[in-house]
């Protein structure tokens, strides 16, 4: 509870949960404002933005910007969450591992992790996107399968941290088993930066999916903001709308998880926090 | 105005001060309403336990409370100059030039990074104008490390840090402080994390220096044994306010205020324990034969790494309802004995044989059964807490792992409860909410929930004020007779050894020097490492130990004789 009033005093968290609030209210009602699908043709080509019914233009199909970028919420959304979130088990499931036993093992972990951290990521996720047929499944897979490393030498270093803690070590003698000792007493403990990081996540993901969608890598039957860029690009210069308000939803979202990312941070480890009090 | 008269005023005035504390403390005043004087050449101790606002004192005197922390009444003066009205720069003439300061810890006082005697020079270079030449300078380093009786001084300037040990890093704190001929020294709790024989020489260190140069000197401790042996006069706080000042004869022989009273009388007075283990069977519960243990840490490249030797061939031997002591100072190690015992650390060699198993060769299941008989109680209870758990699930979880069902298991945490003095009410809060002698108890609690016939103490009441410290020793105490445990009680504190065990054994890097029935070790040690360790007992003299003075020669030959007869 002292979190969440914590939080709500945090000036740039709030406007991050504010504006991902309407990123996400946007998401949720874009079937109710546009009933119509973004795919479909609903006025004459490059009509530029208040025209036609079309606030903010048509694309060169003559398809609806707004609606586009409507629906383009729920694709990024959807993505960037679900990624983090699979970055976040195989990263918390690799550091847990390497930061509790140590030794062998940890070598094995982290030689493979830095394998990972040594190739750039938008490469890899290209190379996996491009040897698996695009599909939400496979983009959400990609990229948590490129962006768990931070996570895990995070969890690594929390891990241990905490391993030869009093805490632990009694928990130890009390004869607990090990799941429970890492579930029970590491876990709990090491869990607010975990939190913080993959908030972070989130949006480096919605950028990943973005920059794959600009290639053509995305998912071809889900409208999304990147995909939508890539589209208008060629004709940036007479028809600016296409590409400039997707690109703006993207810098609000990202913007907006980054504060809301930092602001948590700030709350969940004052010790830490840049603000002093 | 002559010399004699200029030279007496106060190096040190504080009056009627009152600090606030920023709003959601736990009082609204840290202190409140202080007020006392500290004249050249006089050591003046300000005791009090944790919270009592000692240590606020200390930083207003140098302005260095942290922000949020205010005064709000009263006034500081520091060789006639009120630090908190002055501008950054005279300030910073103030520190380190009249007045210095020393801190508990010496390693995070000093930058890692940087050889020693830079550290010292650069307090010269800020401070003396016109800068003097580099050669004086270097001459000035020389003759500080030699005067506060650091060996090799060319050498160790040109240390790291990390290359000294803590009583040699505080000898540099010293230097530091001293390199300006300060009038005031400020030492905030500057023993409390050495050893007993090095808290004695950096004691008579600052009380050298002090004669020397006249100084004035601020020593803010928690321990009456210090008071009695360096201070002039008391200032006796609790909650802020002033308790009692007075010199330090007044108030440790005719205290008037009650606190002061229990504070000295809570101070352990090496007295043997009368509660001697009852009956004593010849088949030893616990017995460790020849550990060994060294510490190998990787230094360079091209270095052979470090070796530290902890254990080598420690033997021991434990029987049921009895405690045995083990004490030494830091580095002699006591606390990986003890973990090795718990299989906490993993021995390179040796036996631990409990029961009829060695507990060595014990893997998985085997070990986590055995582990159930053998509990552990730490030195830090803000560390041996899992801040997110619940005090009774950490109670409850030990009996719930060895299959006791969780409703059986929180009704037995909350009678431990009670029983270690807390109400049951405690079991659903959590361990932020309690102080540090509540938490002691709380993982005094947890240990006995496993019924366990072994308990290690690991320091557990060193991290505690005196008071509390007596009141959890005395529950060990009763807990030991009651649950006829088993007892290795590592400290390094002489007096509270004294006071509970009734075997010792006296460590020193790795190695059993003496061991022996308490009241013989301490009355008639054989050999010279254990007299060195009794001599340092701060405040031996006022206290006059009982047991430790030859004088009492009936008491020490009864206790003996008690001794031998039990064996």
């Amino acid at each position: 509870m002292d979190t969440i009033r914590a939080f709500l005093r945090h000036p740039s968290g709030m406007i991050g949960l504010v504006l991902l609030l309407v990123v996400l209210i946007v998401a949720i009602i874009a079937p109710l404002v546009f009933p119509v699908s973004p795919w479909e043709m609903v006025g004459a080509p490059f009509t530029p933005p208040g025209e036609d019914g079309m606030w903010l233009g048509g694309d060169t199909l003559g398809r609806d910007v707004a609606a586009g970028v409507a629906y383009g919420a729920r694709v990024s959304l959807l993505i960037g969450i679900a990624s983090a979130l699979a970055a976040m088990v195989i990263g918390v499931v690799i550091g847990a591992m390497s930061g509790y036993f140590g030794g062998k093992i940890d070598l094995v972990l982290m030689r493979m992790t830095e394998l990972f951290q040594t190739i750039p990521a938008f490469v890899l996720a290209i190379l996996l996107v491009a040897t698996f047929n695009p599909s939400l499944l496979t983009i959400i897979l990609t990229i948590g399968a490129v962006s768990w490393p931070p996570l895990a030498r995070l969890t690594r270093a929390e891990f241990l941290r905490l391993r030869h803690r009093e805490f632990v070590e009694a928990a130890l003698c009390q004869g607990e088993r090990t799941w429970r000792i890492v579930l029970g007493h590491i876990l709990p403990n090491a869990i607010s930066p975990i939190l913080v990081v993959t908030s972070l996540t989130v949006a480096t993901a919605i950028l990943l999916e973005s920059a794959l969608s600009f290639m053509g890598l995305g998912d071809p039957n889900l409208m999304s903001w990147g995909f939508m860029i890539g589209a208008g690009r060629t004709v940036i210069r007479n028809a600016w709308w296409m590409s400039v308000f997707p690109g703006i939803a993207i810098l609000v979202t990202v913007l907006a998880i980054n504060l809301f990312g930092e602001g948590l941070s700030d709350v969940l480890n004052p010790r830490v926090s840049r603000r002093r009090a | 105005m002559t010399e004699a008269v200029r030279t007496n005023a106060p190096v040190l005035a504080v009056e009627a001060l009152s600090i606030a504390l920023p709003k959601g403390g736990d009082r609204p005043l840290a202190v409140e309403n202080v007020s006392f004087e500290i004249r050249p050449n006089e050591v003046v101790c300000l005791v009090g336990e944790s919270g009592s606002g000692k240590s606020m004192i200390a930083h207003a005197v140098l302005s260095l409370l942290p922000r949020g922390v205010d005064i709000v009444s009263g006034a500081v003066t520091v060789a006639g100059q009120d630090p908190a009205r002055l501008d950054r720069r005279a300030l910073r003439s103030l520190r380190g030039g009249k007045a210095a300061m020393i801190f508990q810890e010496p390693l995070s006082s000093l930058n890692p990074l940087k050889r020693v005697g830079k550290q010292i020079e650069e307090m010269i270079v800020a401070h003396q104008r016109p800068a003097p030449s580099a050669a004086e300078v270097q001459q000035r380093v020389q003759t500080l490390l030699t005067q506060v009786g650091l060996p090799n001084p060319q050498l160790l300037a040109n240390s790291y840090p990390f290359e000294l040990s803590g009583g040699q890093r505080q000898r540099v704190m010293i230097a530091i402080a001293m390199a300006n001929r300060p009038a005031l020294l400020v030492a905030d709790e500057p023993t409390t994390a050495l050893d007993v024989t090095t808290q004695r020489q950096i004691l008579r260190l600052i009380d050298d220096l002090r004669r020397d140069r006249g100084m004035g000197v601020l020593l803010i401790t928690h321990d009456f044994g210090v008071v009695a042996d360096v201070a002039d006069r008391v200032v006796v706080l609790r909650h802020g306010k002033v308790v009692e000042q007075g010199t330090v004869h007044e108030v440790l022989s005719n205290p008037k205020a009650d606190y002061t009273r229990e504070l000295i009388d809570a101070v352990p007075k090496a007295r043997f324990s009368d509660i001697q283990g009852t009956v004593v069977r010849p088949e030893p519960l616990l017995e460790v034969i020849g550990l060994q243990k060294t510490f190998r840490v990787k230094r360079g490249w091209l270095q052979p790494p470090r070796e530290v030797v902890a254990a080598e061939g420690i033997s021991l031997t434990l029987h049921e309802g009895e405690t045995l002591a083990v004490v030494g100072e830091s580095g002699s190690g006591k606390s990986t004995l003890g973990r090795m015992i718990l299989r906490l650390t993993e021995p390179d060699g040796g036996a631990i044989r409990f029961g009829d198993q060695d507990l060595r060769q014990l893997r998985g299941e085997a070990l986590r059964q055995a582990r159930r008989q053998l509990q552990i109680v730490f030195q830090d209870p803000f560390a041996s807490l899992n801040p997110r758990q619940k005090v009774g699930d950490a109670i409850a979880r030990g009996p719930m792992a060895y299959g006791t069902s969780r409703t059986e298991a929180t009704e037995q945490a909350r009678k431990l409860l009670v029983r270690v003095g807390l109400s049951d009410a405690a079991a659903d809060r959590y361990p932020h909410e309690f102080s540090g002698g509540q938490r002691q108890r709380i993982c005094i609690a947890r240990a006995l929930a496993l019924k366990p016939r072994v308990l290690i103490a690991d320091e557990a009441v060193s991290a505690l004020d005196v008071s509390v410290q007596a009141q959890v020793l005395a529950l060990l105490a009763e807990l030991r007779q009651e649950m006829r445990l088993a007892m290795i009680f590592i400290t390094h504190d002489l007096r509270i050894a004294a006071e509970i065990a009734d075997r010792v054994i006296v460590l020193q890097k790795g190695r059993i020097v003496e061991e022996g029935p308490t009241a013989e070790v301490f009355t008639a040690p054989r050999q010279a490492y254990t007299r060195d360790l009794l001599e340092a007992i701060p405040g031996r003299a006022f206290f006059d130990q009982p047991g430790f003075a030859a004088t009492h020669a009936d008491e020490i030959d009864s206790s003996v004789q008690r001794d031998a007869l039990k064996i």
